[in-house]
């Protein structure tokens, strides 16, 4: 069953760039997707457009049955609650600890400091950081701030994990580290949408979906080769 | 609960932050504090000079003096003189008879002058009437009560005639005036109070932008978000309103001791008090209020911005 849904969605952004041009696609539920493209191809775009951090120029983009149109200012912050955001630059916020970092999806949803923090400990034990749940996320390295990152995504169990780049700016190890986690977070049954320009990782993926200058260029299913 | 324990969370946020910056909170608390204080003087003075204003005889009030050599009964037999004028002019009033002894008494009682009235030895005082206007000011026209009192002054034994109301009346002109211009003065001040925590606050959101930016990508609502600003706006004017109340206290304070030694010159028991319970509570809430506002349309603003 499809999750995600796209129908001829375009972007433009204002200055009349195109972003995306005629995108259609279905992604299923529990599927673990690679957006592969080089930079500048749409990818960041696309995932965007599934957060509601952008809106479509044209086309319909149903996520979990939700026109995203439709969405507006005061519902947008409710339905974000079913996703789980990896972004390229971790995004924590430095005067918080790491643990407090991680509770934070469940604080915004209304969850109690103490249940919060509970959640924000086993997440942070999943990603190996039990033990530095106390520190500013600066005292950490860029792996185990991406780590950081990742228990932020899944501590309120999320529908689908979007990701944008999470292996940019870390080494071999750390990159493996990080993509076995997500990799397991699939296996789990969680819809994983990853925006990545290593080619190294693209094995792991049901699919593969290729972007050339905002459009799909090809689709790779498990069982085929990436081609057009 | 969960909605008490968002905004328990949210008050606690709001104390962390005065905590974070807490020179610039204070700053700002004098700021607006300074603000409220001319106006709240203002207010604290009319609402003292208000009764006083109130209890004097605003009715218009002719004080008719006769002469010293009018014998008593002559004196008491002119009531009919003096009631026959008013009533040619249509104009109905009481009259009172103060004899000369009476008044000499009221004199050395009330005005502080005992000493001096004793040394004169013979009372110089005349007799006299106070004609006062059935119905007041609004009943008949200033200047029908002033063809009475020339009419009253031609009449035989009659030596003045003196329209006591016209300065109670100008009194109460300027207390009105004074507070609608404080009224107008307090609107002007509550916008720039709005204006500082306007600013207050913007600098804060802006400074949190990518705090808000990563709460709304995580889910966080706008009334999440807005929620510590609107306690830090209402924590501002809550606390500027206290530093008021505190500065105009202590200034009435230190003003009291001079304003008693002056009414007592009038023979007056006259002090200024500060604002009584409710209106102290009335002005914190107009403070908290005009707090929540300014912290309201600014976070507003930051919102859209960090879009």
């Amino acid at each position: 069953m499809s999750i995600i849904s796209f129908s001829h969605v375009a972007k433009q952004y204002s200055a009349g760039v195109s972003a995306l041009s005629d995108v259609s696609m279905e992604i299923a539920e529990g599927e673990l997707v690679y957006l592969a493209g080089p930079s500048g191809a749409g990818k960041s775009t696309l995932l965007k457009l599934i957060a509601g951090i952008e809106r479509p120029s044209a086309g319909l983009l149903l996520v979990s049955g939700q026109d995203m149109r439709k969405l507006n200012r005061t519902t947008l912050p409710y339905w974000r609650r079913m996703l789980g955001l990896i972004l390229q630059q971790h995004r924590l916020l430095n005067d918080r600890s790491v643990l407090q970092n991680v509770m934070l999806p469940l604080l915004v949803s209304g969850a109690s400091i103490k249940e919060a923090a509970q959640r924000a400990r086993v997440a942070l034990d999943r990603v190996d950081l039990g033990n530095k749940a106390d520190l500013l996320p600066q005292a950490l390295s860029g792996g185990e701030q991406q780590r950081v990152s990742i228990a932020r995504a899944i501590v309120h169990k999320p529908r689908i994990i979007l990701a944008d780049e999470p292996t940019a700016n870390l080494d071999r190890d750390s990159g493996k580290r990080v993509m076995d986690m997500l990799q397991a977070f699939h296996t789990a049954g969680v819809t994983c949408i990853i925006a990545t320009h290593d080619e190294r990782l693209l094995h792991n993926a049901d699919r593969v979906v290729l972007l050339e200058h905002g459009r799909v260029i090809a689709m790779h299913d498990a069982a085929s080769e990436v081609g057009a | 609960m969960n909605w008490l324990r968002e905004h328990w969370r949210a008050l606690l946020s709001a104390f962390a932050r005065v905590r974070a910056t807490p020179g610039g909170f204070v700053f700002n608390v004098l700021v607006i504090g300074l603000a409220l204080v001319l106006p709240l003087t203002g207010l604290t003075v009319l609402d003292n000079l208000r009764p006083v204003a109130r209890d004097l005889a605003v009715e218009p009030e002719l004080s008719i003096f006769l002469s010293t050599e009018v014998a008593r009964a002559r004196a008491q037999a002119m009531e009919a003189d003096l009631r026959q004028q008013a009533k040619k002019l249509s104009i109905p009033v009481t009259l009172e008879f103060i004899d000369r002894d009476q008044a000499l008494t009221s004199m050395k009682t009330h005005s502080g002058l005992h000493d001096v009235v004793t040394a004169l030895g013979s009372n110089p005082l005349p007799d006299a009437y106070v004609v006062r206007v059935v119905g007041g000011a609004d009943a008949v026209s200033p200047t029908r009560i002033t063809q009475l009192a020339d009419a009253l002054s031609r009449i035989d034994g009659v030596e003045s005639v003196q329209l006591d109301s016209v300065w109670v009346k100008r009194l109460a002109a300027l207390v009105d005036l004074a507070s609608l211009s404080l009224w107008l003065l307090a609107s002007t001040l509550c916008g720039v109070v709005l204006a500082v925590v306007f600013n207050t606050i913007r600098l804060q959101a802006y400074t949190q932008l990518e705090e808000i930016s990563v709460m709304r990508l995580l889910g966080a609502t706008d009334a999440y978000v807005s929620r510590p600003f609107y306690y830090l706006g209402a924590l501002l004017g809550l606390s500027a309103g206290v530093v008021a109340l505190l500065l105009v206290a202590a200034g009435l304070a230190a003003t009291n001791q001079s304003v008693a030694v002056l009414a007592k010159l009038y023979g007056s028991q006259f002090s200024l008090s500060p604002l009584d319970v409710k209106s102290c509570a009335l002005l914190l809430l107009v403070s908290v209020t005009l707090g929540a506002i300014g912290a309201g349309l600014s976070v507003r603003r930051a919102l859209r911005a960090g879009d």
